[in-house]
């Protein structure tokens, strides 16, 4: 409080005396800053007579103002289109070397206006189809904008319609783009090539070595593994937002919509309808359609109207006939729609061919066969006719986001994986429906192959400081025939294992690996030393096994080399009390898990334990000191979507006093905390891997009516 | 009053200062530093402010319209277009009515023919599609490739006609016109390829075997640690020339982790190429790199060489190569060795299945609606042995269930073999209808004593099916689901029957069954013999109790030729061992035993006594050997019994009981 009063008391006496100086300093400060903010925001909104203009991201111009180029009519012509072009013959790889992410680069030649010696036009500027086309080039990863580090380049002078353009004087422009160079490594979209009366497949302009990225190719015009076949774009269905609709049955069977039909093809057709009036439905341009309705909108079948292209989503196959071109519009609608395309053309190239497998949602039938059409159609059972339209409709989805630069998307994948070949996408990526990768599992392990016994096992221990069981359990392994090595993982920092000399002398190899920090994983870790494909993962204290029941045990895993194969057995439970899985070790009848405590596998799950663990698993495992065979039963119930396989009816594994449920297993906590980490795991995973089942291997004589001596594995404990 | 203004100015003025140095300094600095040093920007396609109003390449009017000129009839464009295509040049309609049927010329029509196609037409003749009529034949198929077919009275300009083309790429052409027969090339030129006509075949030399071939070498799935990163084709080839270009064992032995194999060079006119491939590579797990500058890879039009090969092109070899393999993930790598194996066992290891693979894929294209998808050519057990007459869905084999997601359905049928008694096995009915899991009893063969269908019990329903003795693997109609019992009227289920459901449930690929036999080399007649007096070990199960996919009903009438049923039917108990090889080829595996009650068989008054098991004539099991080029069977040691089987713990504990009194 006192302050401010003094403040207020000195204050006025103070400003009369600085005021004009004060006043002075404070306008020529302010005039100074007014300045330079007046100069800043010139910067700022007058960019372009600072700096270059391609420092600017986004340019704002017409397509009418771009500059004009006159083409002399002797200017150099490319040669016709060489059909013996491939890969390794036309299309230069060194453009493209090497690139940590394999991937090409793309230049977008900047657009002109080309016009001959008379100032004609040669084409339409560009079309809306594609100005979007190269924008999307120009979105994606794979555009460049640097002449001299591209490796694919495509020119901006529209050829997507041949119609449009005039041949000659197009080719000529293609011929002095700068890059030219005899068309090498030039991409062009064509969408519509031909002219009457013959209709061509490929585009007609002299293109020389240039890339096709075509509609309506056939077999004879498409040069496989240069060409890239594109589908016809169409607008009609493009811009009707049509709904999705789920697989099952359709109002009619078998629809065709196509307007254009050879009278050959339109009686065939006909005559179907007659003979099955319900299910066949042939469509016609509409005869009298009042003023205003655009034509293309609508279909007539006698005297009813239908919209277009919604009626397609009604019937479950649409007929794609060839017209004059093999490409039809049509298809892109019918795709669009969700209905299963019966593609009748012979020799057409289908679109994306290469790598999109059509016999999974189209039915493609010949020409000749097309009278028999219905009743192949017919015999198609409905189960299948549903696959084809889930497929269609995760084609559908795929498409959607861009429905213009569709080709674009597709095709330099396909030309990429060309290039880089050992990174291509695979066949699964391109076709299998999402829903199909979540139910299905691979097994990283498919090749059913019995490993050869000759190969043996490698046994590692994991110990911390229990020597003299852990030199009980080398012993009693070591009497194992088909033991090769034997690890043992010390996992104590603080002590060293014992001497040489005083190890067990055993008939293998035996090899110490200390470890940097106790942790559980160490005894998943996929060591250099283990060279045998099969693993025995052994504590320190498990010596009640006899080398029968071991040998037995690694003969059963290499009839099943993609399991877990152990001894101690356990199952996971659902408390429907609680809501949650249970963990269970009482002698039940059923197995779901086997303990890591003692048990065969293949060295590759260690690999994926140490690597490619989901979530946070490894971690959670080592800090909690448990749970490390758990996590193991998981991961490999995961991956290979089988279940463990327990043999002999073992139970008892530490001591012959001990109860038949090892000590450990009785602590009431304990058994909180094993449940605890199954409903972690099932949690991360998202789902329940483990698979339970109600069979445990023994050996084929096992307590048979049979002379012990004569038996393989005569030893096997009962408890 | 006066203070405070001054702070307020004081802050004014500091905010500006602070507001220019922010808005002004980047802008300084970009002047400071010249252009060629600062960083780029990229130049985008650019935004026209007119973009909403450019034209349609094609005005929607126009594409309906789309004027069709007499030549879009068929008959017109096929007149115009040269080349030829499965739609124009060949006749399906001779496959309708006998199915994919394939009559050989004889030998003796024209010249001598070569070793190789000697070996060739064998294929044919010892498979299921040969037929002696040509009235019945869909495709035919010229002994050799050096003689006029004009000669030949059915050649009709080539039409239907296949000729196998065995030399090198560079080999010159044929010496005569085509016409419109497909070519089966080896290491064909793709540019001289018909896309979808012709067939691009592996090279391989005149001693190939026949049959069987030796069985991939992998032995480790993953590269042992110090393994050969790379091997080099000039090594390899050192090796091939050093044993008169003779593929046997020895020179298939060691296995780098990559093969380096390269297509075009001076041995373009030896065999090197393919033998590599497949030997080296393939054989002995070894991933090959191929340098691809162009050359058509066998089989490609369904085999997805992607998944078993590293392809570079080989111009930019050593800008990509040594990162593209270092970078190779581990399972990439699993996969990949993995996969080559499949491929060799399944098309490559023999000249009869290179043949046999070349005849299907004309097949899947000849009946396109019932064509395999990917998944059946490249997934194990391979598009041989996945038939599509069975389905063309993956999901319903039982080898894909996995892959697939789906499981097989919950029930199984149970297939009775009656024979020739007097009554029906009621009791045995009664006890397999009583089963939950039944849905349907089949007995066979019907004939006039029996009663008609009577019996109910529960929804299961009892079907009399009319058949002759090696029909009992036919796949029925009326079988309606996955899975299948077999029975014989003798034998005896109890409900032990209950187990090996479940157990086979998760092994639907293999057999279950209670009774087991082994095979054996017998060293003494030189000849494979079988026995049940080695019981720690089985490699068959008998057929007269056991679960198996009904799958393979359809692969033991479709795939095996019919000269090899019907030794079935003259030697009696020949078609449980037949069953068996034919499974254990499938999927190259065991069959499962589960515990059995003794005295199994049914003495019930009436009926004659167990079958005694006569020492089996050996012959079938040596004849078996001999079709299949080599022995599918594999020795298994261990038996699946419940979980608690004979455990020391309350009976009421179990599930299975009865077992427990065995």
């Amino acid at each position: 409080m006192c302050a401010p009063v003094k403040y207020n008391i000195r204050g006025p006496a103070l400003i009369p005396r600085m005021k004009t100086k004060h006043r002075l300093y404070y306008i020529t400060l302010f005039s100074v800053v007014l300045l330079g903010l007046i100069a800043t925001g010139v910067f700022q909104f007058w960019p372009h007579s600072i700096e270059s203009s391609s420092d600017w991201a986004v340019e704002k111009r017409s397509v009418h103002d771009v500059p004009v180029v006159r083409l002399p009519a002797d200017s150099p012509l490319p040669e016709r289109g060489d059909l013996s072009c491939r890969m390794h013959t036309c299309f230069d790889v060194y453009r493209c070397g090497f690139n940590p992410k394999n991937k090409i680069k793309v230049y977008i030649y900047s657009l002109k206006k080309y016009v001959d010696d008379f100032g004609v036009p040669v084409s339409n500027t560009i079309s809306r189809e594609y100005n979007e086309l190269l924008t999307a080039i120009s979105d994606s990863d794979f555009y460049t904008d640097d002449i001299n580090r591209a490796c694919l380049f495509v020119p901006s002078i529209d050829v997507l319609n041949q119609n449009t353009l005039r041949i000659k004087e197009t080719a000529q422009a293609l011929a002095q783009l700068a890059r030219w160079d005899r068309g090498t490594n030039q991409l062009l979209f064509n969408m519509l090539p031909g002219e009457p009366p013959d209709y061509n497949t490929a585009l007609d302009v002299p293109r020389d070595r240039a890339l096709l990225a075509g509609g309506g190719f056939s077999t004879w015009t498409y040069r496989q593994g240069y060409d890239v076949s594109i589908p016809v774009y169409s607008s009609l269905s493009a811009e009707v937002d049509l709904p999705e609709r789920g697989p099952g049955p359709r109002r009619y069977f078998l629809l065709s919509s196509q307007m254009a039909l050879h009278p050959e093809y339109r009686s065939d057709l006909e005559a179907l309808q007659a003979k099955h009036e319900e299910s066949v439905l042939v469509l016609e341009k509409c005869t009298n359609l009042s003023e205003g309705v655009l034509s293309t909108r609508k279909r007539c079948h006698k005297d009813q109207v239908f919209d277009y292209p919604q009626v397609l989503q009604e019937a479950s196959f649409c007929m794609v006939l060839r017209g004059a071109r093999l490409g039809q519009a049509v298809l892109s609608d019918v795709l669009q729609a969700g209905c299963v395309p019966v593609i009748i053309a012979d020799s057409y190239i289908l679109p994306f061919s290469e790598v999109l497998d059509w016999k999974r949602a189209s039915v493609v039938i010949p020409e000749e066969k097309m009278r028999d059409m219905y009743s192949v159609l017919r015999s198609i059972p409905q189960r299948q006719i549903e696959e084809m339209q889930r497929q269609l409709l995760c084609r559908a989805a795929r498409r959607a986001s861009c429905p213009e630069s569709w080709p674009w998307v597709h095709g330099k994948e396909i030309i990429n994986d060309r290039i880089y070949p050992y990174a291509a996408i695979s066949y699964e990526e391109w076709n299998d429906p999402p829903a199909v990768k979540w139910s299905s599992v691979s097994n990283p392990l498919f090749l059913p192959l019995i490993p050869p016994q000759s190969q043996g096992f490698t046994a590692i221990v994991l110990t911390y400081d229990r020597v003299e069981s852990l030199f009980r359990v080398i012993t009693e392994v070591s009497k194992v025939p088909s033991l090769s090595k034997l690890l043992v993982v010390w996992n104590n920092q603080n002590k060293n294992p014992p001497e040489d000399s005083l190890w067990p002398k055993i008939r293998v190899p035996l090899k110490v690996v200390r470890t940097a920090e106790n942790k559980l994983s160490n005894r998943f870790f996929p060591y250099d030393e283990i060279e045998t494909e099969a693993v025995l993962a052994i504590d320190d204290d498990i010596i009640m096994l006899t080398a029968d029941e071991l040998q037995f045990g690694y003969e059963v895993w290499r009839e099943f080399p993609d399991r877990l194969v152990g001894y101690p057995g356990r199952l996971h439970l659902w408390d429907h009390e609680m809501s949650k899985w249970k963990y269970e070790s009482e002698w039940t009848n059923e197995v779901s898990m086997v303990l890591t405590g003692v048990a065969f596998y293949h060295k590759y799950f260690n690999y994926l334990y140490t690597y490619k663990m989901p979530g946070d698993i490894k971690n959670w495992v080592d800090a909690h000191m448990n749970c490390e065979d758990i996590a193991m039963n998981f991961l490999v119930a995961n991956v290979t979507g089988k279940a463990v396989i327990k043999v002999t009816p073992r139970k008892k594994f530490k001591c012959p006093e001990c109860t038949a449920i090892d000590g450990l297993s009785l602590d009431q906590t304990h058994m909180v905390e094993r449940s605890e980490c199954i409903n972690k795991f099932a949690s991360v995973f998202g789902t329940m891997p483990l698979k339970v089942v109600e069979h445990r291997a023994d050996p084929v004589l096992y307590k048979d009516d049979f002379p012990e001596k004569l038996k393989s594995f005569p030893n096997i404990g009962s408890l | 009053m006066q203070s405070r203004r001054r702070k307020y100015l004081w802050l004014i003025f500091s905010a500006s200062w602070l507001l220019l140095v922010l808005l002004g300094a980047p802008r300084l600095r970009q002047l400071a530093i010249p252009p060629s040093l600062r960083p780029r920007t990229l130049t985008s396609w650019p935004r026209w402010l007119d973009q909403e109003l450019l034209p349609n390449f094609v005005e929607p009017e126009e594409l309906t319209k789309d004027p069709c000129p007499p030549s879009c009839s068929t008959r017109q464009w096929q007149r115009q277009r040269p080349g030829c295509l499965m739609e124009t040049c060949f006749d399906t309609s001779r496959c309708q009515s006998h199915g994919f049927k394939v009559f050989v010329y004889p030998v003796g029509l024209t010249q001598p023919i070569s070793e190789i196609h000697h070996k060739v037409l064998a294929s044919i003749e010892g498979s299921g599609y040969h037929t002696a009529n040509p009235e019945e034949a869909c495709l035919f198929v010229l002994p050799g490739d050096a003689l006029s077919p004009q000669l030949l009275p059915l050649w009709n300009g080539g039409q239907n006609h296949l000729i196998f083309h065995l030399h090198p790429g560079s080999w010159p052409d044929l010496g005569f016109d085509l016409g419109q027969a497909m070519l089966a090339r080896a290491s064909p030129k793709p540019e001289t390829l018909r896309l979808g006509f012709d067939v691009a075949l592996p090279l391989f030399p005149q001693s190939y075997p026949q049959r069987g071939g030796s069985r991939g070498q992998l032995a480790h799935l993953i590269p042992p640690p110090g393994e050969d990163l790379l091997a080099f084709e000039s090594q390899l080839d050192a090796r091939v020339t050093g044993s008169s270009n003779h593929l046997d064992q020895t020179i298939c032995q060691p296995s780098p982790r990559f093969c380096l194999l390269q297509k075009s060079g001076p041995r373009a006119l030896g065999f090197s190429d393919n033998i590599l491939l497949s030997c080296f590579s393939f054989q002995a797990g070894c991933i090959p790199v191929l340098l691809s500058s162009g050359w058509e890879l066998p089989f490609s039009e369904v085999i997805d060489w992607g998944t078993a090969t590293i392809m570079i092109d080989e111009r930019h070899l050593l800008q990509v190569m040594g990162p593209a393999l270092q970078e190779l993930p581990p399972a990439r790598i699993l996969a990949l060795r993995q996969q080559t194996q499949f491929l060799w066992d399944a098309y490559f290891s023999s000249v009869e299945k290179i043949v046999h693979t070349t005849l299907e894929i004309i097949r899947d294209r000849i009946f396109r609606a019932a064509a395999r998808p990917w998944l059946l050519w490249n997934a194990p057990p391979g598009g041989l042995l996945a038939l599509p007459t069975f389905s063309t869905q993956p999901g319903d084999f039982p080898f894909y269930y996995l892959q697939r997601g789906s499981r097989p359905s919950g029930k199984f049928s149970a297939l009775i073999w009656v024979g020739a008694l007097d009554q029906p096995p009621l009791k045995l009915i009664q006890e397999v209808a009583g089963s939950q899991h039944c849905a349907q009893v089949c007995l066979f063969p019907n004939w006039r004593g029996f009663p008609t269908p009577t019996y109910s019990h529960r929804g299961v329903t009892l079907i009399f099916l009319l058949l002759q003795k090696s029909d009992r693997f036919f796949p029925y109609s009326a079988i309606g689901t996955d899975a299948i019992l077999s029975l014989d009227a003798h034998s005896s289920l109890s409900t032990s029957g209950l187990l090996s459901f479940v157990v086979w449930q998760s092994f639907p690929e293999r057999i279950v069954g209670f009774q087991t036999q082994s095979h054996f080399w017998d060293e003494i007649k030189g000849s494979w013999g079988y026995t049940d007096q080695r019981p720690n070990e089985f490699s068959m199960v008998l057929m007269d109790a056991a679960f198996y996919h009904r799958y393979y009903h359809v692969l033991f009438t479709h795939f095996l030729p019919a000269p090899l049923r019907d030794l079935v039917d003259e030697l009696s108990e020949c078609e449980d061992i037949l069953m068996n090889f034919l499974v254990a080829e499938v999927t190259k595996l065991p069959p499962i035993k589960v515990p059995q009650r003794k005295h199994c068989y049914n003495l019930t008054p009436g009926l004659p006594g167990p079958p005694r098991r006569e020492q089996p004539s050996r012959d079938c099991i040596s004849k078996f050997a001999s079709w299949f080029g080599h022995m599918p069977l594999v020795h298994s040691q261990l038996r699946l019994d419940p979980v608690l089987f004979k455990d020391q713990v309350s009976v009421l504990r179990k599930k299975y009981r009865h077992l427990e009194r065995l």
